[in-house]
């Protein structure tokens, strides 16, 4: 019965990262010149959602990480020293990004397994802050110290002329891009499906409603969050490299930016938490609302855009998803057994 | 008959041609840690336009303008960038600030080539083996116009100074990010080369990146190494606690300068702010009668005298743009090209033209842009170069 | 490494903690009693600092004389806050109140961009901020010094407040258990709306602090939330005495760390934030 539900989750996976995939080429034939304006939309939405699911896994052992911008910095640091130290081939910092930011989420999460609520989330606060530091204080032949250092871009078509328009190489720039972050999103998709289909789901769960019931039902608590922690850290770490390469160089202020960790917690939380549906949802229409913001008020779009998310809360108080989900019966059992506890982060005296 | 349709589709041809609208489209950061500088371009920028379109417009069409929000963010600049290119139509391009977003720009603007006419984006990355910077990837692009001078010609700006004022020893204090680190190095090395010793030099944190304007540990070892010359590299909110602090703990270096990027509206009034030197590029006291009208039109347009020098470099360069299509009498690429790079441009900072710098071709303002001010008795007066100067310096130990 | 330093160090570290008191104090207030972790914080601190500056310029007010009106306005700002939005996610799981108070957060900094643009303001005339008492070798800011005089005072208030008073026993009666709270007759709802305004009330005095010290910008609570969300919990959760105690030590580690290591002031947040995170995990595995 779960195997069923597993495939057709990933069936359901498949026609959508399909679509997606197939989008840039819609946009292309339907306006032109304007689809690589749209495409680089489309990497930011695509990128937020990666940024969103992978935040979610965590919080799905009842954990408030505040250290994704630490591990999306640690990746894209890796990819830039490695290439910069040993000429490796251009896409091998990508998995190493990963790994990096894997041993490091490892270590943190293996220090921090017994602290709860905003206990850890102030700690892993505190690990981001202090990592960006020590990579400022780097020598600067490693890591450019405080100034950062560059990185080549994935893609660089050659111009043509004659031949094409020179949209076209932009074109062809973004879709490659966004086919990158397309891929990704595809392993966060099935990572946060398998999980949801096996008995991880239940453990995660367990966890993150009541540690010792977890460990009565033979949950290993420890394993559970360490598990949660380093798949998540691998594939934001791998974002992080990614987007280094596309804005062709890293610097420990910008790299660091708690902003990234805010948007990482933000986007899931208005879509619908511990859902795989939820983060990616509410990336995409987060980031429609708020061009669509950008684009019809001069100014202040930020104000009427901190307005959408108060009202939503207000109103969806189970995100997106929840909206959905309150249409159909059964859906409303589900977002029952799936609500976040109304101390999920571990009660005021923890 | 057939003449005559000729000479009227002639006539269509040439009144669709004179119709032709010119836009520009601008990049800023208009929101976030950035939007001070952003909203300074803005508010040059429309000065200019109303100025420009009141003057006649460009190719006899109203100018448009096309501000789009950057926030300094490279994914945020890229998509308005390739919008610019894409939906609007654009081709030219004027604004800029972070060499961040900058640097995420590099790759598009080479794929498009429109003109670029950047103000910011400063780091040059010459001197630095680790990291290429804005001059070495775009100045040698034949479309990159680059109007804010790059860091190193920042720095020379106070060699200059530094050497005419005599002073015999200096202490350099610097923001730890990439604004004050380089430039503190590029400073050390340049002022050892006039024989002058520099007895310390600290990094801090700036209260623009995560500091909260403690700064007396570090002032105090500036005490203890009892310097002639306390100079500092940082940003514009750090100019108060530093100054302020200074007094407090009684270290009283003979001249205290601060590079900042700009400097807070109202900190004039401070009295510890009296004696404080420091550079800057452009002030409406200015003895030109460029800066004189600009400021007078800029508070009659915002309500108040510019504040920040950005304003007046946004309205020196949507001024060059409209001067040099204007004298084209096209929008061809090169032909508007050879204006720019050929034509003397009037702003309020003074006559400025592109010139080569150390590897860019197109160089607008250079060290010479750079005033070096003090506050005396609540106002900024020039005292350096002297012959922009509207006081002397005052000494003050 | 300068030993001679070591006076001044110390003195203004211990001086530092004043303003690290002060910010903590009200979102202590936040997290304690209501249990809301308010990301708004920091722009309470921004609209206090903000106020001063205007009251300043509007009326040459001192920015002391201005807390006087600085403080019931920041009062209102928060209880309105609460009765408009946050009550109605009291029950809702804290990760929406985040949210929440996020996108409050958003549209009090970007509205203060459009009042007073995005560069810097000062306030010009502070007469006591650039003078020190010299005692020896060592400097004593006025400024510092007042804040830590303030901090310790405000502190002390709240904790006597929440100890005797019956609207300080009824936070602490809310903070216990809220649906027992109820139950007994308390009104739950008004008791967090004073809470609230209290915090809110507490931050805009920070934020005039602050204006004193620099210039405030629309994004310039950020560094002082981070900071003052820290020490609350090193502090521990509804542990206001504790707040004195956890600023001082933080303070005078950055202090020493700044003054006795080359470019240490570059390592501030570093030193602050290791020991934040070197203190939870020890106490986390000591524990048991």
């Amino acid at each position: 019965m779960r195997r069923r539900g597993l495939w057709l989750d990933l069936l359901a996976a498949a026609v959508f990262v399909g679509l997606l995939a197939a989008l840039p080429g819609i946009l292309r034939g339907a306006y032109g010149q304007a689809s690589v304006s749209y495409l680089a939309l489309g990497i930011r939405a695509v990128g937020l959602a990666v940024l969103a699911l992978s935040w979610d896994l965590v919080a799905r052992t009842g954990q408030l990480s505040l250290a994704h911008a630490a591990f999306y910095g640690a990746g894209a640091y890796a990819a830039a020293v490695l290439l910069k130290l040993t000429g490796a081939p251009l896409w091998l910092g990508i998995p190493v990004a990963g790994v990096v930011a894997g041993v490091l989420a490892l270590g943190l999460g293996a220090a921090t397994l017994r602290l709860y609520g905003i206990y850890f989330a102030i700690a892993t606060l505190a690990f981001a802050e202090v990592l960006k530091t020590v990579v400022k204080s780097l020598p600067f032949a490693i890591s450019g110290g405080s100034v950062g250092t560059n990185l080549p871009p994935l893609f660089r078509p050659v111009f043509v002329a004659g031949e094409m328009e020179r949209w076209e190489v932009a074109y062809l720039r973004n879709q490659g891009y966004f086919h990158v972050y397309l891929g990704l999103l595809a392993v966060a998709i099935v990572v946060s499906l398998l999980i949801q289909r096996s008995r991880l789901r239940q453990a995660f769960t367990a966890v993150r409603t009541n540690e010792f019931v977890a460990g009565v039902m033979g949950v290993n608590p420890a394993r559970a969050k360490l598990v949660a922690f380093v798949i998540s850290s691998v594939i934001v770490g791998m974002l992080g490299a990614i987007e280094a390469h596309r804005f062709g160089s890293v610097n420990p202020d910008a790299t660091f930016s708690v902003h990234t960790t805010v948007l990482a917690l933000v986007t899931p939380i208005f879509g619908g938490l511990y859902t795989t549906v939820g983060p990616i949802l509410a990336a995409l229409v987060l980031s429609g609302v708020e061009e669509t913001l950008k684009r019809t008020l001069s100014d202040g779009y930020l104000v009427a855009y901190g307005v959408v998310l108060v009202v939503s809360i207000l109103f969806m108080p189970r995100g997106l998803v929840g909206l959905f989900r309150g249409l159909t019966r059964r859906g409303r059992e589900r977002a029952r057994a799936d609500a976040p506890r109304a101390d999920a982060l571990g009660g005021r005296d923890a | 008959m057939k003449k005559l349709l000729a000479v009227l589709l002639a006539a269509v041809v040439g009144l669709g041609l004179a119709q032709e609208q010119v836009t520009i489209g601008i990049l800023s950061p208009l929101t976030g840690g950035a939007a001070g500088t952003g909203l300074a371009q803005r508010a040059g920028f429309e000065l200019a336009l109303a100025e420009i379109n009141a003057a006649g417009g460009v190719l006899g069409q109203p100018l448009r303008i096309i501000i789009e929000d950057d926030r300094a963010d490279p994914a945020t600049s890229v998509a308005a960038f390739e919008k610019l290119m894409t939906e609007d139509g654009v081709e030219f391009i004027a604004g800029g600030f972070a060499s961040g977003a900058t640097l995420a720009l590099v790759e598009s603007f080479r794929t498009f080539q429109p003109i670029v006419s950047w103000i910011g984006g400063a780091s040059s990355g010459i001197g630095n083996d680790d990291f290429e910077g804005i001059e070495e990837l775009l100045g040698e692009e034949e479309w990159f116009f680059h109007v804010h001078p790059w860091d190193y010609q920042n720095v020379e700006a106070t060699f200059g100074f530094i050497e005419d004022l005599g002073v015999g020893s200096v202490a350099l204090l610097h923001e730890d990010g990439a604004f004050g680190t380089p430039g503190a190095a590029g400073l050390e090395a340049g002022v050892e080369q006039m024989g002058i010793p520099v007895v310390l030099r600290e990094a801090f944190t700036s209260t623009l990146t995560g500091g909260t304007g403690d700064f007396r540990a570090t002032l105090s070892k500036v005490g203890a190494a009892n310097p002639d010359m306390l100079y500092w590299i940082g940003y514009d909110s750090d100019a108060q606690p530093l100054s302020s602090q200074l007094k407090e703990l009684g270290v009283a270096p003979a001249y205290v300068f601060g590079a900042p990027p700009g400097w807070p509206t109202g900190i004039e009034a401070a009295p510890e702010m009296e004696c404080v030197m420091g550079l800057i590029g452009y002030l409406p006291n200015l003895p030109n009668p460029e800066a004189v009208a600009f400021a007078n039109a800029y508070r009659e347009m915002h309500g108040a005298y510019p504040d920040n020098y950005m304003a007046a470099l946004a309205y020196a360069q949507l001024w060059s743009y409209a001067d040099a299509i204007n004298a084209a009498g096209t929008t061809d690429q090169a032909a508007v090209i050879e204006k720019l790079q050929t034509m003397t441009f009037r702003s309020p900072m003074g006559d400025w033209s592109f010139k080569p710098s150390v590897i860019a071709k197109h160089q607008g303002f250079g060290s010479d842009m750079w005033l070096v001010f003090q506050f005396q008795n609540g106002v900024r007066e020039i005292v350096w170069p002297a012959d922009r100067a509207t006081a002397p310096l005052a000494a003050c130990r | 490494m300068d030993l001679t330093l070591l006076p001044q160090a110390l003195v203004s570290g211990v001086l530092a903690s004043g303003l690290y008191a002060l910010v903590a104090v009200g979102l202590a207030l936040a997290i304690g009693v209501i249990g809301i972790v308010n990301f708004a914080h920091g722009e309470f601190f921004m609209i206090g600092a903000f106020l001063a500056y205007q009251l300043f310029v509007s009326f040459g007010f001192d920015p002391l004389l201005s807390i006087l009106f600085v403080a019931p306005v920041l009062f209102v700002i928060g209880a309105a806050l609460y009765a408009s939005t946050i009550r109605f996610v009291l029950k809702a799981p804290e990760l929406n109140q985040m949210l929440l108070t996020f996108g409050i957060g958003i549209i009090l900094q970007n509205l203060a961009l459009m009042v007073w643009g995005g560069d810097p303001r000062s306030i010009g005339g502070v007469p006591y901020r650039a003078i020190g008492i010299q005692l020896g070798d060592v400097s004593v800011g006025l400024v510092p010094l007042g804040s830590f005089a303030i901090s310790v005072l405000l502190v002390g208030g709240l904790y006597l407040m929440l100890a005797r008073t019956p609207v300080g026993r009824a936070m602490r009666a809310v903070a216990q258990n809220r649906i027992g709270a109820g139950l007994v007759g308390l009104e739950v709802n008004r008791v967090y709306l004073v809470a609230f305004g209290l915090s809110a009330l507490l931050a805009g005095i920070g934020g005039v602090m602050i204006a004193v010290i620099q210039s405030p910008t629309p994004t310039v609570g950020l560094a002082y939330t981070l900071k003052a969300f820290a020490i609350v919990v090193l502090a521990g959760l509804g542990n206001i005495r504790g707040i004195v105690t956890a600023a001082i030590v933080v303070a005078l580690a950055e202090s020493l760390v700044a003054t006795l290591v080359p470019n240490g002031d570059a390592l501030r947040n570093a030193v602050f934030f290791a020991l934040i995170l070197g203190t939870l995990v020890y106490r986390s595995w000591r524990k048991t």
